[in-house]
């Protein structure tokens, strides 16, 4: 029993450290740092460098990661982006830190090749072999490299209370967390203040994985479910007040430690309990917490900022406005002339995936909401789908096959029965956060995938050692989709009519009505908007997309795995498809293309220590969107109708239209 | 007299056990302009916010059209006729003029619950009416000639009359308009004054007006409400209120109460 109290402390202190960091920037800034998680791996990653590769001594490399790297990190990632969004919409806010999370972890890959790998034994403060030490006394043992964390944390509590209460700095720093405004006014360097912060947050992050890569691992992967914990912690101080973060991550710490004992020591239990942890206590938090619903309008009333972007240039109306989709739907339908089988088969990835990305179209660009599960429900749709098809058990209940197929369901009701399956669930997600308001709800939906990730898709019967569940091509009509051309042309119809469904939706009523939503809540209600009601519709209605959209995915790869739809993926795709704009179905349909085609390009034509150059520049692109809130589909198509204007400005026949 | 069209009853708020409203009572009759003035900080804002249902009250009663909607979210009180605009703008950015009295109109004629027509791609025609409808509306506000432009190119002034006009797109019995003309110049400020007149002339609309340009209310309302501190101070018409003592003691104070130097 000791022992896990212990390891709980232990895990504790490190969410502690990192979720101070994350409430110290937030609170002086106002952006809730996705990229937290990242920020943590990088440092860990450099100091492991130094170390193990440099031969560098842990004192020096850790003085060297912490109070040089990190600040400086910090200070440059504030300077080129945290920066420009304190003003930015929310969801510029959300998505340029979405890209910062893609982009930094696959940088850092780039820049120290031996962490594309698996790093065996990641160094920690404490000399390896770790040694160990019996307290007889408590009747526990304890290795270095947990002390080290305990030392680190006390060191941090103390340091910044510290350095808060009794300094003029602290007492600058709280002065700007209040009220920016006023402590500007009243002399106090706001922006030196905000900096500075960052580059503590960073040391912050980067302290908590140091300490972490020894006892969990130092891997992308691990640095999330920190990420996670460090955010449900900061939900129970509000995201604002350092102490009952500090004993919020204690908790989930503590928790997630004792619960070892009392758990299982095989299967999905055991790995799954430590990820639903920050998912509960955010869910508790979240439906308990009265002093969250203020906030949300707190969050509202800055979003003023979208008044100061360019207003979009009108369309082109009648037979012109058919002239760029028919290119568009040309081009695609006759991709298997002038493409080899092979790449008509990459093409398919990418226009099953263009499907797929139609959820991001609808819940984020439409919708306006910010959702990091879309991912989850696009794998649950796929392994329904395949079990259903595959006549295989879901949570070791078979489902009836009630047709006449030895096999199991025919696949294309498979394929929708997966895709209905997504809905109740992203429903009951969405309606759980919705009122809060938006970043709790990215925060929501984040803990509510590593959850699903961890406690589902782990399970034996949908991994199946990494396989997944192998699934057909439909034959239906009289057609055989097992051809890969003709297949093709199934997903890319599939795609237009959704791509025409979702412009319909876009342009008519439900259209204004979203759109009003987006701008003003508050206004949207006083006119008569049912708010909720029109945000699950929307939620309802992207789920039922990823659903479709992971089957169809599936189907085109031939094998429906976990693998292919891990919370990391779906970042990269919401990155992707951001950078590309959310308003847009043709930047659904670019990101989806490019998501397939590109890394298969690269992996053919260059190095493979290339490989994670796609990444990083899908997630450099989701960051250009803090100076083109709209995403670079938008910027051309606007650059193109500028230059209409101008041109018909000159010619005799215009009657001073006004320009944008 | 028959019923008031809206009538607020005793309503008492407070934020973290600071009484911002304590007994305040408002009554609207149908047609009328009713004002709301008081210095900064009386709670003017805050009985709109419990008007229009952003706020809950902690006591008190809110009826409209005879019934109580204490309790009803502000969805609801737009369904049953009450409108109101904002003091910081609250426009649709991304939305045309003339779609923010589209929008309006057709949440009205419940079209927002139409996905499936809207899917099929129906939902880009107008209802029948609604043209002509908006058209009016523009006409009756002076916003023809602002129609097809982006919210976020037309100035502030325009914008308040957007707010209004949007407003009255829902085809409301009362409207409450927070401080329509505060940063507004003296021609501006006549154009909404004008618009206002214009839309209960036209369409029988009441108004609850609060405002800081206590000319402007003096020469529009059929009666006035103070408030100050939370409380009602004077209630009464314009004449009245003019000539009242409490209410220039609220505004310019009196002598005891002159700043402190430091």
């Amino acid at each position: 029993m000791q022992g896990y109290v212990l390891a709980g402390l232990v895990l504790g202190s490190i969410y502690a450290i990192s979720a101070l960091g994350l409430v110290l920037t937030y609170s002086s800034s106002r952006v809730i740092n996705f990229a937290h998680g990242a920020t943590a791996y990088t440092v860990a990653v450099f100091f492991h460098w130094l170390n193990q590769v440099q031969g560098w001594s842990i004192p020096a490399s850790a003085a060297i990661s912490l109070l040089v790297f990190s600040p400086l990190l910090g200070l440059a990632l504030w300077g080129i982006l945290f920066r420009h969004l304190t003003h930015s919409p929310p969801d510029v806010r959300f998505l340029a830190t979405v890209g910062l999370w893609v982009a930094l972890p696959a940088g850092v890959q780039l820049a120290f090749p031996f962490s594309q790998g698996q790093i065996l034994q990641p160094q920690g403060f404490a000399t390896v072999p770790v040694a160990i030490y019996h307290l007889s006394a408590l009747g526990v043992s304890v290795n270095a490299n947990q002390v080290a964390v305990l030392i680190g944390g006390a060191v941090v509590v103390v340091g910044l209370s510290a350095l808060l209460r009794a300094t003029p700095v602290g007492l600058a720093t709280r002065a700007t967390v209040d009220s920016p405004r006023t402590a500007a006014i009243s002399g106090i360097n706001t922006t030196m203040v905000t900096a500075g912060s960052w580059m503590v947050g960073t040391a912050l992050a980067g302290l908590a994985g140091i300490l972490l890569a020894p006892i969990l691992g130092l891997s992308n992967g691990e640095f999330t479910l920190l990420l996670v914990a460090s955010f449900a912690a900061a939900v129970v101080g509000r995201l604002t007040s350092l102490p009952l973060t500090f004993l919020g991550a204690m908790a989930i710490g503590l928790i997630q430690g004792i619960a070892v004992d009392f758990l299982p020591s095989h299967g999905v239990l055991s790995t799954g309990f430590r990820p639903s942890v920050p998912f509960i206590v955010m869910l508790g938090c979240l439906l308990l917490y009265p002093g969250l619903r203020r906030e949300r309008f707190e969050v509202d009333r800055r979003a003023g900022a979208r008044a100061r972007e360019v207003a979009p240039p009108p369309p082109l109306r009648g037979w012109r406005a058919a002239i760029g989709p028919l290119a568009v739907a040309v081009a695609l339908f006759s991709v298997p002339l002038w493409l080899s089988t092979f790449w008509v088969g990459v093409v398919s990835q990418g226009a099953a995936l263009a499907i797929l990305f139609l959820t991001f179209t609808i819940v984020t660009g439409e919708g306006g909401m910010l959702s990091l599960c879309q991912a989850t429900l696009a794998g649950i749709g796929a392994l329904t789908t395949a079990s259903l098809a595959t006549h295989s058990p879901l949570f070791g209940w078979l489902v009836p096959n009630p047709f006449s197929s030895a096999t199991g369901w025919p696949i294309g009701l498979a394929v929708l029965a997966g895709a209905l399956v997504a809905v109740p669930i992203g429903l009951l997600v969405a309606s759980l956060s919705l009122r809060l308001g938006d970043v709790y709800l990215a925060l929501a939906t984040l803990a509510f995938a590593l959850l699903i990730e961890q406690l589902v898709f782990a399970r034996p019967e949908f991994d199946n050692f990494g396989a997944g569940i192998s699934l057909g091509r439909p034959i239906f009509l009289g057609i055989n989709f097992n051809d890969t051309s003709t297949f093709f042309l199934l997903l890319a119809a599939i795609f237009c009519v959704l791509a025409v469904l979702t412009v319909n939706l876009r342009r008519a009523t439900t259209g204004l009505v979203l759109a009003s939503m987006r701008s003003s809540e508050q206004a949207a209600a006083t006119i008569g908007v049912r708010i909720v009601r029109s945000k699950l519709l929307t939620f309802g209605v992207s789920s039922f997309i990823a659903g479709l959209g992971g089957a169809l995915f599936a189907i085109t790869i031939g094998r429906a795995s976990p693998d292919s739809f891990e919370v990391l993926i779906g970042i990269v795709w919401l990155a992707i498809v951001a950078s590309f704009g959310t308003r847009s179905v043709l930047a659904a349909l670019i990101a989806g293309l490019l998501f397939a085609v590109v890394p298969q390009l690269f992996s053919e034509h260059l190095p493979t220590s290339w490989a994670m150059v796609p990444t990083l520049l899908f997630g450099l692109g989701a960051i250009r969107l803090a100076v083109n809130p709209r995403g670079s589909l938008f910027d051309i198509q606007h650059s193109v109708r500028v230059l209409r204007l101008r041109r018909a400005r000159r010619s005799p026949t215009f009657e001073g239209q006004a320009p944008a | 007299m028959s019923d008031p069209l809206l009538h607020a009853h005793e309503i008492a708020v407070s934020f973290g056990g600071v009484g911002a409203l304590a007994g305040v009572d408002l009554t609207v009759p149908a047609r009328s302009i009713v004002g709301l003035v008081g210095p900064n900080g009386a709670g003017k804002t805050t009985l709109f916010g419990v008007l229009s249902g952003l706020l809950s009250p902690r006591s008190g009663r809110v009826e409209l059209a005879g019934a109580d909607v204490t309790r009803a979210s502000p969805q609801r009180r737009a369904r049953l006729g009450l409108a109101r605009t904002f003091q910081r703008l609250e426009l649709f950015d991304e939305l045309t003029v003339r779609d923010h009295l589209v929008v309006a109109r057709r949440i009205r004629e419940r079209r927002d619950r139409s996905l499936l027509r809207d899917l099929v791609g129906l939902g880009r025609r107008p209802s029948p009416g609604e043209d002509e409808a908006v058209d009016a509306l523009l006409d009756l506000l002076d916003l023809g000639k602002f129609a097809n432009q982006p919210v976020p190119l037309v100035p502030l002034g325009t914008g308040r009359i957007v707010e209004l006009a949007r407003a009255l797109a829902t085809e409301p019995r009362v409207v409450l308009l927070d401080e329509p003309t505060s940063g507004l110049d003296v021609h501006e400020t006549e154009r909404v004054a004008t618009a206002l007149r214009a839309a209960r002339a036209d369409r029988g609309v009441a108004f609850v007006l609060v405002e800081h340009d206590v000319e402007l209310v003096l020469q529009l309302c059929d009666d006035i409400t103070v408030l100050d501190f939370g409380r009602v101070i004077a209630h009464g018409p314009p004449d009245e209120i003019r000539a009242s003592a409490d209410v220039q003691a609220a505004y310019l104070g009196t002598a005891p109460a002159q700043k402190t130097p430091r």
